[in-house]
């Protein structure tokens, strides 16, 4: 965890820092009329010096400095890819629709993980569209865009 | 009304046949979600909320309150029979549970879970009944001051209650702050930290934020690892415990309740920690402690009871004095305030259908949960043999229809999307979303508090150690704080840490 807290630490006080410039920027106030960034000035200021103290607290630790790989062996690509087509999904939808879209997205999906059998794929990702749509759609009034091809 | 006319007023609200319906799908649906791994109480509430728009306000509460109650159930279930627990307050039930399992002993295990639970469940129901409306009176005559500092000690509470470092906790909790601070500035009005873009002027919603940083978070971190599993396929048989299972898990179920109700209206306390306390309980005043581990059958009716009892318990906070207690509270929270009401003492007078109704349903609730489980249980292990494989497209689907549906606007797809790999780092880093939730909820409150608390003082901040409730509880939470830099509580937490991993 040492490299880690190391690393993350940083990151936090990068944070903090640019809340707090933010939050003077806002209008700290005075206490008797406390601005908009009152709090934030305040919460970003802890934060900050937590993150001090985490980094601190992190190269004080007895522990040897390892490489602490946060992806080896794991099957970190499958998120990534995941990831990716979440994004895709997103942007597609006003363009595509919500039918086509997401029959795209989970002909995707469960192909990631059952490469072998195209057809039940293809039967699976047509079946959860078309309930997702009538249940959410037609049942429970979901306003889904409709996409350039009205569907 | 008197206690009891009210409470007939609420099982008039409750057996309405819509709110009858709303509680067996909250029951069901929370039944489901404990079983399945990927998709915690939080993250199924937050899917849900949306598509109860159209419904009152009643049956949505009736039916939310059903999941968070059914979910404890279903972990169990998953515990006992794969050694994989469903959600995070049946871990400590795999222990027990699994071992009664492979000795033949999974029928016992479930039944008592089930009793277990039933029992708690009652018990705390009627706990809350007798200590909400009182609290709720008391806190009529709080002021800001007041509520400042309380939601200050729940958020130093949830900080020191949680599983890892107290200080990532802290900073968990300071991030949600900032977070809940972006949008309209409560008393001016005006937007601030929203980078010019519109969409954030009503802030980050509650829903694609829980859906990320819980459901997406955690389907990724399974899709991380392999997705095989081992169901123990043993004909479950036996479903009734023994006498003697009776006699043996009798005290752990009542000392279970005690402990889960109590720990569950502490802010931050909730299911999971009553668990673990109550396992160590029953350990601790066991006569034969070495039977632990080996399939002891109050390691199982302990903890099942107190995550049950904590259900319960954790809705006093939110009812009598509008303050969230725990993350899955937050949702409940959310859901009144969509509704458009406000939570806290005024709620129990304003809309007594709402409050009674709900209280009544969780009796109802209990009682379904264990009428239609026990002979569903064959149901529920054919459940957990769905692959992976074929659960998380859906759950993924689910939860993006669950954000968008919302405000059916595309920009929450990006919130909950950015949330689900944050939440996915963050929890690689060893940082908790927990506290972050919490305080994303209690941030706005806090900070209206504060700036109304310094208004009426004059900019002191003596106001909040002058009067007395305030001044408790900010010392209560200073001191907490405070005991961990000495030895002796140093090594309670370290031990606790210890027994958690």
């Amino acid at each position: 965890m040492k490299a880690l807290d190391q690393t993350s630490s940083p990151f936090w006080l990068l944070v903090s820092l640019s809340v707090f410039v933010e939050s003077i920027r806002l209008g700290v106030g005075t206490p008797q009329n406390p601005g908009m960034g009152f709090l934030t000035l305040g919460a970003s200021g802890i934060l900050g010096i937590l993150s001090l103290i985490l980094f601190l607290q992190a190269s004080l630790k007895k522990e040897k400095l390892k490489a602490e790989p946060l992806f080896a062996g794991k099957l970190w690509r499958r998120v990534l890819f995941v990831l990716v087509l979440l994004i895709l999904y997103s942007r597609m939808m006003p363009v595509l629709g919500y039918l086509i879209s997401t029959f795209l997205l989970m002909t995707a999906l469960f192909w990631i993980l059952e490469r072998k059998r195209i057809v039940w794929v293809f039967l699976s990702s047509i079946m959860t569209t078309l309930i997702t749509y009538f249940v959410f759609s037609k049942w429970l009034n979901c306003q889904f865009p409709d996409g350039l091809f009205g569907l | 009304m008197g206690l009891f006319d009210s409470i007939l007023y609420g099982f008039q609200v409750t057996f309405q046949p819509t709110n009858i319906l709303f509680c067996a799908i909250g029951v069901l649906v929370g039944t489901l979600v404990g079983v399945l791994p990927g998709i915690g109480p939080a993250g199924a509430m937050a899917l849900l909320l949306p598509a109860t728009f159209r419904f009152p306000a009643t049956s949505t509460l009736i039916m939310l309150a059903g999941i968070y109650y059914g979910v404890q159930y279903g972990g169990s279930t998953t515990s006992i029979l794969v050694n994989i627990p469903g959600e995070a307050s049946s871990v400590i039930t795999c222990i027990d549970g699994h071992q009664m399992a492979r000795q033949g002993r999974a029928g016992p295990a479930l039944g008592i879970a089930a009793w277990g639970s039933f029992i708690a469940g009652t018990i705390a129901n009627i706990g809350l009944m007798f200590v909400s409306v009182p609290l709720a009176r008391a806190a009529l005559s709080f002021g800001p001051p007041e509520y400042f500092a309380l939601m200050c000690t729940g958020l130093i509470i949830v900080t020191y209650l949680a599983q890892g470092s107290i200080l990532k906790a802290v900073m968990m909790a300071l991030v949600g702050i900032i977070l809940g601070s972006i949008g309209l500035d409560v008393i001016t009005g005006l937007p601030r930290f929203t980078f010019g873009i519109n969409e954030l002027t009503d802030g980050v919603g509650i829903i694609p934020l829980v859906m990320g940083l819980f459901g997406i978070s955690e389907i990724l971190v399974n899709l991380e690892e392999s997705l095989q599993r081992e169901i123990f396929k043993a004909h479950i048989k036996n479903l009734w415990p023994s006498l003697k299972d009776w006699a043996d898990a009798k005290w752990a179920i009542v000392r279970g309740s005690i402990i889960g109700f109590f720990l569950g209206i502490l802010p931050g306390g909730g299911a999971v920690i009553s668990t673990f306390v109550a396992y160590a309980v029953e350990k601790k005043v066991a006569k034969e402690p070495q039977r632990f581990g080996r399939g002891a059958i109050e390691g199982v009716a302990g903890p099942e009871s107190a995550n049950n009892a904590a259900a319960g318990g954790s809705l006093i906070p939110l009812l009598s004095l509008g303050i969230p207690p725990n993350p899955i509270m937050a949702i409940f929270f959310s859901a009144l305030i969509i509704h458009g009401i406000q939570p806290g003492p005024l709620l129990i007078k304003q809309n007594p259908d709402l409050f009674w109704g709900l209280i009544a349903s969780l009796y109802l609730g209990n009682a379904l949960l264990l009428i239609l489980n026990l002979p569903l249980i064959g149901i529920w292990v054919k459940v957990l043999e769905i692959p992976y494989r074929i659960l998380f497209p859906l759950i993924l689907l689910f939860c993006l229809i669950g954000a968008y549906s919302m405000n059916n606007v595309i920009f929450d797809l990006y919130v909950m999307i950015f949330f689900g790999a944050a939440g996915w780092v963050m929890r690689k880093f060893g940082f908790e979303a927990a506290p972050l939730i919490l305080a994303y909820v209690l941030g706005p409150m806090l900070e209206q508090a504060l700036r109304q608390s310094l208004l009426i003082s004059q900019g002191s901040f003596l106001i909040f150690v002058s009067r007395p409730i305030s001044g408790i509880a900010l010392g209560f939470a200073f001191l907490l704080l405070l005991s961990n830099l000495f030895p002796y509580f140093k090594k309670r937490r370290k031990e606790y840490e210890g027994f958690k991993e």
